[in-house]
């Protein structure tokens, strides 16, 4: 199988047009030629590690706070699911567990796993690296429902003293994680896991 | 024959069909795998031999199709910022909201951050999204490629994760089920709009392919 670095061309990472070496800019859709992007890896890392430290003040701060008749209570991430699913609504619990959660987590291991199986030249299935990586690149965006239904609870729920919903520190700090990790998966440069020698 | 008389040879295969027409030749955005630009039926994909990501998806009249979903995706987006969502009342106490009400009711002291969020990636890049389609669209059926649209193409493509509508949606059916037992909720004209936007938004993305876009600005600017 020929690449097109083997044979010492560009192909554009936007559109895939092949480029003798020479332009800076391709000729199809004008985006900045590269052969691989330039400090993958570590934009990847810087990126990835923001979004970590992100999610710590996302998890120990209050998400939401409800004021019922002048009794105002928060919760963390954490707590809001375990009320859902005390509440009977396991379905709603299980949603915003796995978006507030699971894939928050998911995402920050297997976009290490990805950056380090290329620095360290794994031997990992690389079909099954690409899947993981476009999985992680699908997923990211789910994890904003938390910060969406703060924002819908709080603009909505505005009756005086009766009832109305504050945002709370964490949901901020959570969705800066979210960016964060959308934005390391997009540094990422595919074309690095195929780039050891090994034939298929 | 040997492994490296085997390589060669396809090397030299590649360099005199990327010599005839270096636009034949398509490197895996994915992988950098050299394919053979081949014409793909619409309806039928073309994907990476080597990895299997996507590069050619022709659809059945993709510009007139893609340029009706984006414009009545923009009208529906425009129209429904200001009528109301959600009504929530209890005991007597009513309040309604509408899209920009709740994104503009956050717009104070550090909340700015979250209405920012939701502003961001619920309406204005979708909409950015939607008008830098049918701009590019517009700019393809007609006989000379309109400025910058190589370049607005991109930005569509480049806003396309960050247009976060259907993660919305979902959003607001937790946040119905978190108020349900407090208050009593209706949905007003924009829930209802919002719903056949997203949907609208989806046939869109999928109409969309970027290849075949490329190809076409190619031609043009021939």
């Amino acid at each position: 199988m020929t690449r097109a670095a083997d044979m010492g061309w560009i192909g554009c990472h936007n559109c895939g047009a092949v480029h003798a070496p020479g332009p800076s800019r391709c000729r199809t859709c004008g985006a900045v030629l590269h052969a691989r992007l330039p400090n993958s890896l570590q934009k990847v890392w810087a990126w990835l590690l923001t979004g970590v430290l992100f999610l710590i003040p996302a998890n120990l701060y209050p998400l939401l706070s409800n004021e019922i008749f002048g009794h105002e209570e928060g919760h963390t991430i954490l707590e809001g699911i375990v009320l859902f699913a005390r509440s009977g609504d396991l379905l709603v619990a299980g949603v915003i567990f796995l978006a507030s959660f699971v894939i928050p987590v998911v995402k920050v291991v297997v976009i290490a796993l990805l950056a380090w199986s290329v620095h360290f030249d794994w031997q990992m299935d690389r079909r099954r690296r690409l899947l993981l990586y476009e999985f992680v690149e699908f997923i990211g965006r789910w994890s904003m429902i938390d910060v969406f239904v703060v924002a819908l609870l709080t603009g909505l729920v505005h009756l005086g003293a009766i009832l109305s919903f504050l945002p709370g520190l964490g949901a901020v700090c959570f969705a800066f994680s979210v960016i964060c990790t959308m934005l390391s998966a997009q540094a990422m440069d595919a074309k690095l896991i195929w780039d050891d020698d090994r034939d298929e | 024959m040997t492994e490296t008389d085997r390589k060669s040879e396809e090397q030299a295969a590649w360099a005199a069909l990327f010599a005839r027409d270096p636009d034949g030749v398509i490197a895996c955005p994915a992988c950098d795998r050299l394919h053979v630009a081949t014409p793909v039926a619409p309806g039928q994909i073309a994907r990476c031999t080597r990895c299997h990501f996507t590069l050619i998806a022709p659809r059945r009249d993709t510009l007139n199709r893609t340029l009706a979903l984006a414009l009545t995706s923009a009208v529906l987006m425009v129209a429904l910022l200001g009528f109301p969502f959600l009504t929530l009342s209890r005991q007597g106490l009513s309040h309604e909201v509408s899209i920009l009400g709740m994104v503009t009711g956050l717009a104070h002291g550090w909340y700015l951050l979250l209405a920012l969020v939701v502003g961001l990636f619920v309406i204005a890049l979708p909409m950015l999204r939607a008008a830098a389609l049918v701009y590019v669209v517009w700019s393809l059926r007609r006989s000379r490629l309109a400025p910058a649209s190589r370049r607005i193409f991109r930005l569509a493509e480049a806003v396309a994760p960050w247009a976060m509508t259907e993660v919305f949606i979902i959003g607001t059916g937790v946040a119905l089920v978190k108020v349900a037992g407090l208050a009593r909720v209706d949905f007003g004209t924009a829930f209802w709009l919002f719903c056949v936007m997203v949907l609208v938004l989806a046939l869109k993305n999928a109409s969309v392919c970027r290849w075949t876009i490329w190809a076409l600005m190619r031609e043009k600017s021939r």
